[in-house]
């Protein structure tokens, strides 16, 4: 679905923000784009909806550049940023004159998802907090029903109850046309919600694997055996990531997964390549 | 990849736009009903009539700085960083975006500012009746001046639509500061050209011929000067709107 060949990216005067990113999307999974502040996930999700502009290499969506910005292309891409402005109309009218741009927008989806959200139509968006404009955002994405939603920091100025009703919303939205990237640096807000996940650290993609591959090669848990720890989070209770053997499939923590990818990166992805599963979901 | 232009989408995005500037186009237009109104009066009191050439004097006096304010406000969405990225994500191609802009920042403006400023000179002429005894002289738009000055503020928009897509800070000043340096550079270059052409008659030879020179430069309207001109601060600077709006990144 969408593809980046070599991706090469930097702001004018500045380090590279992405070196040699290589990454293919596929429809029917919910990918979680982590990584630390300012390690360049805003601007890949920004390449990936055209942007911005890379500056080697390409980033390709149904095989057409995204730089193009094409309206055939656009259709099926939406963006929630993580810093936004809306207009000063109510939510009505901003679907009103936004939602004819998407030709398989739902307003019965939309006014569903502004129910859930405890939000009304007729609210002025100039009179709601940041995290409502969030919702109705967030609403108006799912909505558009475009193949390919991408959210940056979308947990960001939700509340703890908004979040785990984002969680719900989201994962009743999904299904196997459609293919979500959610970028984030708060790991536990996409806990039970991605399928997926997307490592960024010193411009590169570290780690690039599905939850399954995951959980068939890693453990998490208390370890018994100081000896086969890969990584561990001494100071939380003393939660480690071990390589599985013959243990029961775990929940994957992913918070330990990300730091543990930080620190031990080769071991954990040989681990998971020598798996054998190798098929990338 | 070439992309199908759609009329649909730029009726659609037209239509966005007037909802979304609904307020500061009511803003606009309330504005100039109160300027042309009092210019209007004030003009009569003095002779008790409204020329057509008066009336087309206020009209261009408020017309064409109204025009250029509402295209910087047209391109806030575009220029700003916590809105442009929704703006450019929508599916619109880069030609509909322009040609929409342009449609509601020349046409639409033209139209709706046109026959908002005629019913409001015809109702001040009926005040100028009431309270001078003005000469009863109906403003009409079907002339040449009318005409003219429609004609200037299509080739000047396009420089302030490129301003406001170019700066993002203190877009009408530095469109002001760059316009007027470019009229200074063309000026130069037509006296340069000007000096070229006619050196063998020996035009610097004497005394004072150099600014007689600079004034002929400035005044310099010959066929090739117009459309040279022309082409630079009309359909030249959509071109270059153009490429400024496929080149945007945020």
């Amino acid at each position: 679905m969408l593809t980046a060949n070599n991706l090469y990216f930097n702001y004018p005067t500045s380090r590279p923000v992405l070196k040699a990113i290589n990454l293919e999307l596929k429809p029917g999974n919910i990918y979680g784009l982590f990584g630390k502040n300012g390690e360049g996930k805003s601007t890949l999700i920004k390449i990936m909806t055209g942007l911005l502009f890379p500056k080697a290499g390409n980033c390709t969506f149904k095989g057409k550049p995204t730089q193009k910005r094409g309206p055939e292309l656009l259709q099926d891409i939406f963006l929630i940023p993580e810093e936004f402005e809306l207009p000063s109309v109510s939510i009505k009218a901003f679907e009103y004159i936004n939602s004819v741009f998407y030709p398989s927008f739902s307003k019965e989806q939309f006014y569903g998802l502004l129910e859930e959200f405890q939000l009304q139509p007729r609210q002025l968006i100039s009179t709601l907090s940041f995290g409502q404009k969030k919702k109705v955002l967030i609403a108006f994405g799912i909505a558009t029903n475009t193949q390919l939603l991408l959210m940056d920091e979308p947990t960001n100025g939700l509340d703890i109850p908004s979040k785990s009703q984002f969680r719900k919303v989201m994962a009743s939205s999904v299904d196997e046309g459609k293919c979500i990237v959610v970028s984030t640096h708060q790991v536990r807000d996409l806990h039970s919600l991605i399928n997926h996940v997307m490592i960024l650290n010193n411009a590169q993609v570290i780690f690039d694997h599905s939850l399954d591959q995951v959980t068939q090669a890693l453990w998490f848990g208390r370890a018994s055996n100081q000896e086969e720890v890969i990584y561990s989070e001494g100071a939380f209770g003393g939660k480690s990531l071990l390589q599985r053997t013959d243990q029961d499939e775990s929940e994957v923590d992913l918070e330990l997964l990300f730091n543990g990818v930080l620190h031990e990166t080769q071991k954990i992805n040989q681990l998971i390549d020598k798996k054998g599963h190798g098929s990338k979901v | 990849m070439v992309q199908r232009f759609d009329f649909n989408r730029v009726r659609q995005f037209v239509k966005r736009d007037l909802i979304l500037l609904r307020g500061t186009f009511s803003t606009g237009i309330f504005v100039a009903i109160i300027l042309v109104f009092l210019f209007c009066l004030f003009n009569m009191m003095w002779d008790k009539q409204l020329g057509l050439e008066e009336f087309y004097g206020i009209f261009a006096l408020v017309y064409l700085p109204l025009g250029l304010l509402f295209t910087f406000s047209l391109f806030r969405e575009f220029g700003n960083p916590k809105t442009n990225a929704l703006y450019l994500a929508l599916p619109v191609s880069s030609l509909e975006r322009l040609v929409a802009k342009w449609l509601v920042s020349t046409l639409v403006y033209t139209i709706v500012f046109s026959v908002v400023a005629l019913l409001i000179a015809i109702l001040a002429l009926i005040f100028g009746i009431v309270l001078f005894g003005a000469d009863f002289n109906v403003p009409t738009l079907f002339s040449t001046s009318y005409i003219n000055i429609v004609a200037i503020y299509l080739f000047v928009q396009p420089v302030f639509m490129v301003g406001a897509m170019s700066f993002s800070k203190n877009k009408i000043g530095k469109t002001l500061l760059s316009l007027g340096i470019a009229l200074l550079c063309f000026l130069l270059l037509n006296f340069l050209l000007y000096a070229m052409f006619n050196h063998s008659l020996g035009v610097f030879a004497e005394d004072g011929l150099g600014s007689v020179a600079f004034g002929k430069a400035s005044t310099q309207f010959s066929i090739f000067g117009q459309w040279f001109y022309g082409l630079i601060f009309g359909p030249l600077m959509l071109v270059v709107a153009y490429f400024k709006m496929v080149e945007k990144e945020v």
